[in-house]
């Protein structure tokens, strides 16, 4: 049981004075006093009890995987954590569907498409439906988007958060359920709008800054269930020269966005762009892959392609570890991300994309609410 | 860049830090927790401070605010995104405020389609003070591709009072051909120290609020050989980088003019164009991913009469992608007063 003192995080210099001096386990450190172990050491007292407070604290911190019961989870516990947890809706079945319910929580989801194929517009909208009310099987959370592009229009924003609020009354009102109606009373756009966690970030090291620091953000805001970070390939794309640096970069952000995701139960979204690599297989043709090279694809649990075809949106379902890949349209409207039309009239498919500045309360009404 | 001695931190972390040479803020946050560790030989603890206190002073330099306290103003003033009107109200109403100042707009479309119009056009309407739509300032127009429309300029700016777009009062102060800086670049290296050196001195003064360069595409379809297109890549990336950051260190929008090229057989199922058209904005895909808002112009087959009695051509402005605007398309015409949306 006594661990020893040379696998606690102190500096070397301090271990191999206390290895010098005779403490070799935690046991021998137990009730020693900061004085005295600065006496017996000949260290300042401040290093005695940075040791002490080391040593003695991480013994006491519940969390170490001492105990059987905390720490360690059978599977069957974590697929019933998953289920209770819910998902962010995008207001798109098909795409809801594609993903198994929605934009999940405690995972990465990254979108990767094109310019002008609704990457931005998707990140907006996920900021609007993490906050549906829990009465219509929302999750009722706050967002935090980081844009490090400059693509962020609160104007278009409130247009898609209008919209959002219009369709949940519109439910509420149709159902006549009272609670849906009473939790309306607080859906206003002012309401989403104050909801949103706004940073703006203009290079990689405000937003390596930036995402070090958001864990004590989500602290002091507990409610927050989205971090969107448009985009993330912009700050490292140009300007470059040293590769592995990026690399380097790109994997400690990863590695604190999973942090992030899994400590606050929060889903982190990232926005990709696309370049293009030549003869991927092996016909000399350039194709069309997410930006960031290659190693960067294990970062994000889940990728959704995002592209256009015969001027239709599709999304694609590139990378998951629970659904198939396959690919469904979807429709960027005035109201925001939306369910192309009707599916089995496929006339409405070509002219779907052209009616986009047509009036949204069609498309809206078509949804209907999730059950949870 | 901020100094890491600067920070509120423990003399033994300073000193430790001092001695690996990480000086700039920068030098902290591009290493791990593990790579500080061995670099400073702090304790976990202390590396776990100096990378929060680091992280905390670079945050100060980037704008928080709340959606809500966006729409309102209520924010730092570099959030808060202006519009420079186009001296048109149809065609106002259209780009929902004019031309953002965050970010850039290209403008592409094919050669005579009436680009290089809405480019001179706004060179006037910055010129308007703030509550007529303008920034109040002057505007640069880089051309790379022929000698400046002077001429065109001349003749748009005096015919700007009679537009009645605003008062004579107003006009009359200012001095329109006065404010124009123009330069000629005539390859990709000038334009990078234009924008590099000469262009933040005239915006530091706020003498200048509008960059247009006209064209992008010049540069960089004529420098580069067919194989060295990674070379032009990366020229491209850093060069709409540097647009970005003018952009919005000083709030001003840049206007990008941009040729087409045509689109060839196969290319249009790449996932990469919207709709089916026969011309695409030049300079592919590392261009595209850099632009903010993007619009193409192009001619109709249709005139209508001017309010002289001459035909002018109806033309469409199309916007292919924008963060706040949908894909529609608008008409307008150019006449000698310049470009003016039909209703």
């Amino acid at each position: 049981m006594s661990r020893h003192i040379g696998s606690y995080p102190l500096p070397p210099y301090l271990k191999s004075k206390l290895l010098a001096g005779g403490f070799s386990t935690v046991e021998d450190l137990e009730d020693v006093k900061p004085v005295e172990l600065s006496k017996e050491l000949k260290i300042s007292p401040e290093e005695a009890l940075e040791v002490l407070r080391v040593v003695q604290g991480e013994q006491k911190d519940p969390s170490s995987a001492s105990s059987p019961d905390d720490g360690v989870k059978t599977a069957l516990d974590m697929l019933q954590e998953e289920r209770e947890q819910g998902c962010i809706i995008t207001f798109c079945s098909a795409l809801d569907e594609l993903l198994g319910g929605g934009v999940p929580l405690t995972k990465i989801t990254e979108f990767c498409g094109a310019p002008g194929v609704g990457k931005t517009q998707m990140g907006m909208q996920l900021a609007i439906d993490v906050q549906i009310p829990s009465a219509f099987g929302g999750l009722g959370g706050e967002a935090v988007y980081i844009d490090t592009e400059g693509s962020f229009m609160v104007q278009r924003l409130e247009d898609m958060a209008k919209a959002a609020m219009e369709h949940c009354r519109h439910i509420a009102t149709v159902e006549n359920n009272r609670e849906q109606l009473e939790a309306m009373a607080n859906f206003t756009v002012e309401h989403i709008l104050s909801r949103i966690h706004f940073y703006r970030v203009h290079d990689w090291v405000e937003l390596v800054a930036l995402v070090n620091i958001l864990p004590e953000f989500l602290q002091q805001h507990p409610k927050v269930r989205l971090v969107v970070i448009d985009s993330i390939a912009f700050p490292f794309r140009h300007d470059f020269e040293d590769l592995s640096l990026r690399t380097r970069l790109l994997n400690g952000l990863a590695q604190n966005c999973i942090r992030l995701a899994d400590s606050h139960k929060a889903a982190v979204v990232l926005v990709n762009q696309m370049t293009t690599k030549m003869g991927h297989s092996g016909d000399g043709q350039a194709h069309l892959v997410p930006a960031l090279g290659e190693s960067w694809g294990h970062a994000s649990t889940i990728r959704v392609l995002l592209f256009w075809e015969a001027g239709c949106r599709y999304a694609r379902l590139y990378k998951s570890p629970s659904r198939e890949e396959a690919t469904v349209p979807y429709q960027v409207t005035v109201a925001g991300i939306r369910d192309v039309c009707i599916p089995n009239n496929m006339q409405d498919l070509s002219t779907a994309t052209k009616e986009e500045g047509d009036s949204l309360g069609e498309h809206s009404q078509r949804k209907r609410p999730r059950v949870s | 860049m901020g100094d890491v001695q600067g920070l509120v931190l423990h003399p033994r972390i300073l000193a430790a830090v001092r001695k690996a040479k990480l000086h700039r803020h920068e030098e902290v946050l591009r290493f791990s927790p593990a790579d500080l560790e061995r670099l400073t030989h702090l304790s976990a603890k202390d590396v776990g401070h100096l990378v929060r206190e680091v992280s905390e002073a670079v945050r100060q330099r980037s704008h928080a605010a709340t959606a809500l306290q966006l729409l309102l103003g209520d924010c730092p003033a570099e959030l808060k995104v202006k519009f420079l009107s186009l001296g048109c109200p149809v065609l106002d109403e259209f780009l929902r405020g004019g031309v953002p100042c965050q970010g850039l707009t290209e403008i592409s479309g094919e050669s005579s389609a009436g680009k290089t119009q809405f480019g001179l056009q706004l060179c006037l309407t910055v010129q308007l003070p703030e509550e007529w739509g303008g920034l109040n300032a002057g505007a640069v127009y880089i051309c790379t591709e022929d000698a400046f429309p002077s001429k065109r300029l001349t003749q748009m700016a005096q015919q700007f009072p009679t537009r009645g777009l605003v008062p004579v009062q107003v006009t009359k102060k200012i001095r329109f051909s006065d404010q124009i800086f123009v330069e000629h670049t005539a390859d990709k290296d000038q334009l990078s120290k234009c924008i590099q050196s000469r262009l933040p001195i005239l915006l530091e003064r706020g003498v200048v609020k509008l960059v247009v360069i006209d064209s992008i595409a010049a540069l960089f379809r004529g420098e580069y050989e067919s194989r060295e297109t990674a070379r032009r890549a990366k020229d491209l990336q850093s060069l709409g980088a540097q647009l970005r950051k003018v952009s919005q260190k000083y709030s001003v929008p840049v206007v990008c003019i941009n040729q087409v090229s045509a689109v060839v057989g196969k290319r249009r199922g790449n996932g990469n164009i919207s709709s089916s058209q026969k011309v695409i904005p030049a300079l592919g895909l590392v261009w595209s991913s850099l632009v903010t808002t993007r619009l193409m112009v192009t001619r109709t087959e249709h005139t209508v009469q001017c309010a002289d009695g001459s035909p002018a051509v109806v033309r469409s402005l199309e916007v292919l992608f924008s963060p706040h605007l949908p894909n529609t398309t608008q008409y307008y015409i150019v006449d000698a007063q310049g470009v003016k949306g039909l209703r």
